[in-house]
């Protein structure tokens, strides 16, 4: 087992790891909801796509979110940030808009998604996870500024 | 899905957990206890997946198996990728992972649970 350093990577000074130290459990918790969120929309998808197609194609979308924000975090370059800090914001915004929306309108999520009522199925952590990705991604940016 | 086996399964996640979260908080990268516990998770998984398309293949079950399918293969991902992390990641945090991973299969099975006996969709 060598010892492993902060992963610069070689194509150039990338900014210190957001996927290393303490962010690797980031990347972890965000690894089991792409992971969740993944099987669950492809199950939905395949065996009964008609019964809530809104609901079914917005699983997929939260699903595809979750691996984007899983790579770029574990991933930590310069583009790889970027990518994550538009991941992260479209997962805040997502769970806020659709979990007002399936408690406003609750007819038209007729089955649930990750992202229904703030997350609650999930214990919340789909609203509470892009807060911490975002804060994770400014505080390594800072110190990679500062560096 | 056997209820003795998955509150054994919930138990050793737990404790694996714990034990991570211990390695973590003494500053530790992960050692053999850790990935102990990770092994006996793991091969407590491998039974379950075992059971669980037996008794499936037997016509018990969910209405919904695809869904209990999907969580009974995936979870036996989990133990794997938190040993590969704690190999990788040689500080505290690697341990730190393997938190998250214990804690993710005590959720899991319980969701899993729900799914057999009808609970949730």
């Amino acid at each position: 087992m060598a010892e492993r350093t902060t992963p610069t990577g070689p194509a150039g000074p990338s900014a210190p790891g957001t996927g290393s130290g303490p962010g690797r459990m980031l990347v972890a918790v965000y690894a089991v909801f792409a992971l969740a969120a993944g099987c669950r929309a492809g199950v939905q998808i395949a065996t009964r796509f008609d019964e809530a197609p809104v609901a079914y194609a917005l699983s997929a979308v939260a699903a595809a979110v979750y691996v984007l924000a899983t790579v770029a975090l574990a991933r930590g370059g310069r583009t790889s940030r970027r990518v994550a800090v538009a991941a992260c914001s479209v997962e805040l915004a997502g769970v806020l808009v659709v979990g007002t929306l399936s408690l406003a309108d609750p007819a038209a999520f007729p089955d649930a998604t990750v992202w229904s009522a703030y997350g609650r199925g999930y214990g919340f952590v789909p609203l509470v996870l892009p807060v911490i990705g975002l804060w994770w991604l400014w505080r390594t940016g800072r110190r990679a500024a500062r560096a | 899905m056997s209820n003795a086996l998955s509150v054994v399964i919930i138990v050793v996640a737990l404790l694996a957990a714990a034990y991570s979260a211990v390695t973590a908080v003494r500053n530790r990268a992960m050692g053999w206890g850790d990935l102990a516990a990770l092994g006996v998770l793991e091969v407590l998984l491998v039974v379950q997946a075992v059971v669980g398309f037996v008794k499936l293949s037997a016509g018990e079950g969910p209405g919904d198996s695809a869904t209990f399918i999907g969580y009974l293969l995936a979870i036996l991902v989990i133990p794997v990728a938190g040993a590969g992390w704690g190999l990788l990641e040689r500080s505290r945090w690697g341990p730190g992972v393997i938190v998250v991973a214990g804690l993710s299969v005590a959720v899991m099975i319980e969701r899993m649970r729900q799914i057999w006996t009808g609970t949730v969709g």
